[in-house]
């Protein structure tokens, strides 16, 4: 391990004072970020918070507005990404941003391919190609299309390109978030032989674990400003939640205790808000029973790919059922389509929230007002005066920052794009709400924020079908928790202190199938 | 850096995915080139079975008679497999290929020097090109529409040159035009003209480009369809690339109006209506994608091999010519469906 020593090494690189402003919003105010050679550096903070932002101004592809940036001492002002990589930035962006249409050795070496005269010299370059990708242990066909290859392997083309030059400094931003764990580890690997070779590298991740197993220094950001620059061995992981989101640790153990106190068992001889009996379709969710009363959240654990989706759209109507009954306060019901289940009070948030959730061309306002005017029809709509109230009750309500009805929801953070989804249902009123994977691939204090929502919620008397990946998270937020596997449901947990996700883990890995 | 480091003790197993070398060739990309080809070997067969008679369907002349009617098409449809490879479109080239035609015809008479007019001509090709490279790429205006406005724009400056046919009756000119070398005897004679030439030069200076250079492969990179954005991000010139496929584009359409007034010996202001829509009928033909990204140059080369011989059989089987029209309209949706298809697959 190098040892961060700030007064002996100098940075090869250090931003001051960098300031960059966007139509109505300053992005950055005043960031200072230093890299120091042989070292991994991580850059924190919410979504939001201005990380991407910083490295885009790094990488040249954002024009600073104020502050200074140097480079080996020298100074430089970026004009276009490659200037910055000719001064030895290199950068692996968050989404694979290569050519899948071309092959893998130019995706690696395209833009200082080996040439003679103006041509591209192919057998050079894929040996070169395959050469820097041996250095990841990737051993591909570099004459292959990149589009062949899985999401994983594609990043290692992409670390693999940013690394074909001697390059200074490496940017690394969320390249974990597709990998598996072992090529995590191999990742890890080659960022420490690199780091070990004397590259700075900045590392961007949203797992905390991956950050304290591969940083050493960490600077903090929020709302576009610095918090801080500290040694990650000397920061404690619940000090840097509460910088990242600005307020203390304790909030999140608030939620898990109201939750649990709020909705004490099963109450008998309550009708059920919804209940399912034998409802399944075929080849996509096994025959289940459910059950959710009012005031009560029932959460969905389940590995990817268990059925929890298919089991909540057959709820909602976004899929028909094709067995079994669905009772609606106790009466039967068919629910033929979202908007039947809308009427009837049954609100549906979906886990893709790019694609079938919010719309980035519309502003926050008329988001909020899709759903609601839905229900209306289109010959009756919302007077603007009732709209307003309503959208600025909820973005009050939420939090939505920033709270501007007219901004346009593509250029909100995820987690305030997801608040705004589900401002947009709650706007309906209803009774049940199904909330898929509500938290996804959005930062800690969006998460608490929106956990917390829901607990309010239920106490109110909304019952609440909550999915999500991280059992942890289910366990928090849920009385009861269905656990799915296999596109059933195997077993019903009702929450309290002796479950933990081992009881979860263990109910998927050992109940059978009946 | 460049050493592999060893010393590192748990090695983790590598990464492996390989194809050989032969199924790399059967992957979904070079799908649609091999139905152009499989296209192409069709026709010469049912042409062969026809009318092969003791002489033979297949045979040089017929070659060297398809390129000499295709040449100018030839040289558009390359200019604008670049453009379509971005995911863009070039509308103007025909109008463009009338206005070369109409300026020839109207300077030599005035007696500038021939050299001169010629690459006036072709100057007038990139002008429009240029033009249209601009509008796309710093005023951010659909390529359909910015290049709908030069081809309005082209074609009313014809009818500013003359509203009539004028004859080119330049004896340089004419020389040029009527130069070939014959080869053959009899009525097996078959030639090779500058026309031909030209056209082959062109197709094989673009794959050149296209393929072994590092503004070719930008070319394909551009249209991957994230509008330019991984190509920036790797540090190429993504803006540049995209404004030099028009450049091209226009440039293959000067070169195509001089070809076509070696054709026909004259310029008209009606002439090449439609013709654009022909070169991109046998680029799509030829195997590129038309939503970018993908093709390829000599494909584009068969394509308009494809698409002249449809006329051939036509007029061979004896019936009227807007019948070549219904069939290529109908080899061109087979081959959109296919590319489709393929897209699709892909996907899933």
């Amino acid at each position: 391990m190098t040892t961060p020593d700030t007064q002996a090494a100098t940075p090869v690189v250090e931003m001051r004072g960098i300031t960059i402003t966007f139509p109505g919003v300053k992005a950055l105010d005043g960031v200072d970020l230093r890299l120091f050679p042989g070292e991994v550096h991580s850059l924190m903070g919410e979504n939001g918070a201005g990380k991407s932002t910083l490295i885009k101004a790094l990488t040249g592809v954002y024009q600073i507005d104020g502050g200074t940036m140097t480079v080996d001492g020298v100074e430089h002002r970026f004009s276009g990404p490659d200037e910055a990589q000719n001064a030895g930035i290199s950068t692996v962006y968050q989404e694979v941003n290569l050519c899948a249409n071309l092959s893998v050795a130019e995706n690696v070496m395209l833009g200082h391919e080996p040439r003679t005269g103006p041509f591209i010299s192919w057998r050079k370059m894929r040996r070169q190609a395959a050469e820097n990708l041996a250095r990841l242990h990737v051993d591909i066909d570099p004459a292959s299309r990149l589009s062949a290859h899985s999401i994983a392997v594609q990043q290692l083309c992409a670390i693999a390109r940013a690394t074909v030059r001697d390059a200074k400094v490496l940017i690394l931003d969320e390249p974990t978030s597709s990998l598996q764990k072992a090529e995590v580890d191999e990742l890890f690997q080659v960022i420490r032989e690199l780091r070990d070779a004397g590259v700075a590298i900045l590392f961007v991740s949203h797992f905390l674990d991956q950050v304290y197993e591969i940083s050493d220094r960490l600077t903090i950001l929020r709302n576009g400003r610095l918090v801080g620059e500290h040694l990650a061995a000397e920061l404690p992981r619940r000090d840097l939640i509460g910088l990242m989101i600005g307020r203390e640790g304790a909030a999140l153990d608030a939620i898990e205790r109201g939750a649990q106190q709020a909705f004490a068992g099963e109450r008998e001889g309550v009708t059920p808000t919804i209940e399912a009996v034998g409802l399944g379709r075929h080849g996509r969710i096994e025959p289940f029973d459910l059950a959710v009363q009012p005031g009560e959240i029932v959460g969905l654990a389940g590995l990817l790919g268990s059925g929890r989706t298919e089991a909540v759209r057959l709820l909602c109507g976004a899929d028909r059922p094709e067995e079994g009954t669905l009772r609606l306060g106790g009466e039967d019901i068919r629910i033929s389509d979202p908007l039947v289940g809308l009427r009837n009070g049954i609100a549906f948030s979906s886990e893709d929230r790019k694609r079938e959730g919010i719309i980035g061309d519309l502003t926050v306002r008329e988001n909020i007002a899709l759903a609601v005017q839905t229900v209306r029809g289109v010959w009756r709509p919302v007077p603007r005066k009732e709209l307003d109230e309503l959208v600025d009750r909820y973005i009050t309500a939420l939090d939505i920052r920033p709270a501007n009805p007219n901004q346009l929801v593509k250029n909100l953070s995820g987690g305030n794009q997801q608040k705004v989804l589900l401002a947009r249902w709650l706007a309906t009123a209803p009774k049940l709400l199904i909330l898929d994977e509500p938290t996804r691939g959005i930062d800690i204090g969006a998460k608490t924020d929106i956990q917390k929502l829901v607990a309010e919620l239920a106490a109110d008397g909304m019952s609440v079908v909550f999915i999500s990946s991280e059992f942890e998270e289910v366990l928090r937020v849920s009385h009861r928790i269905d656990v799915l596997r296999d596109r059933r449901i195997v077993e019903s947990l009702t929450n309290g202190p002796d479950v933990d996700q081992d009881t979860i883990l263990e109910a998927i890995a050992t109940k059978e199938v009946a | 850096m460049t050493t592999t480091v060893q010393s590192q003790a748990p090695t983790p197993a590598p990464v492996r995915s390989r194809l050989s070398g032969l199924r790399r060739y059967l992957s979904p990309e070079y799908l649609p080139i091999a139905g152009t080809i499989l296209t192409l070997i069709l026709m010469l067969v049912i042409g062969e079975v026809r009318y092969g008679g003791e002489r033979g369907f297949v045979s040089p002349k017929l070659f060297s008679n398809l390129l000499q009617d295709n040449a100018y098409l030839l040289v558009l449809a390359v200019g604008m497999t670049f453009v379509i490879i971005t995911g863009g479109i070039d509308l103007s080239v025909g109008a463009v290929v009338a206005l070369v035609g109409l300026v020839i015809a109207t300077l030599l008479p005035m007696g500038v020097p021939l050299p001169l007019v010629l690459i006036i001509g072709v100057l007038i090709g990139t002008t429009f090109g240029f033009l249209i490279g601009v509008l796309v790429e710093y005023f951010d205006i659909q390529p359909f529409i910015a290049s709908l406005a030069a081809m309005f724009l082209a074609r009313g400056l014809c009818n500013v040159v003359s509203v009539q046919s004028l004859a080119i009756k330049d004896e340089g000119f004419g020389a040029l035009a009527g130069w070939s070398l014959k080869f053959g005897e009899g009525r097996d004679i078959w030639k090779i003209n500058l026309s031909m030439i030209i056209a082959v030069l062109v197709l094989i200076v673009a794959y050149v480009i296209l393929h072994h250079t590092r503004f070719g492969r930008t070319v394909y990179g551009v249209g991957v369809g994230d509008g330019g954005n991984a190509v920036q991000l790797m540090g190429l010139k993504a803006g540049r690339t995209r404004l030099w496929v028009y450049v091209i584009s226009g440039t293959c359409a000067g070169v195509a109006g001089i070809l076509f007034a070696f054709y026909t010996k004259s310029g008209f202001n009606l002439t090449g209506i439609g013709m654009e829509l022909d070169a991109i009928a046998a680029v799509v033909i030829g195997g590129t994608l038309l939503a970018g990204g993908g093709g390829f140059v000599l494909g584009t080369g068969v394509g308009v091999l494809v698409y002249g011989l449809i006329q051939v059989l036509i007029a061979r089987e004896g019936l009227d010519s807007w019948w070549t029209k219904v069939f290529i309209g109908v080899v061109l949706l087979v081959f959109v469906v296919l590319q489709r298809a393929i897209a699709v697959r892909r996907r899933s």
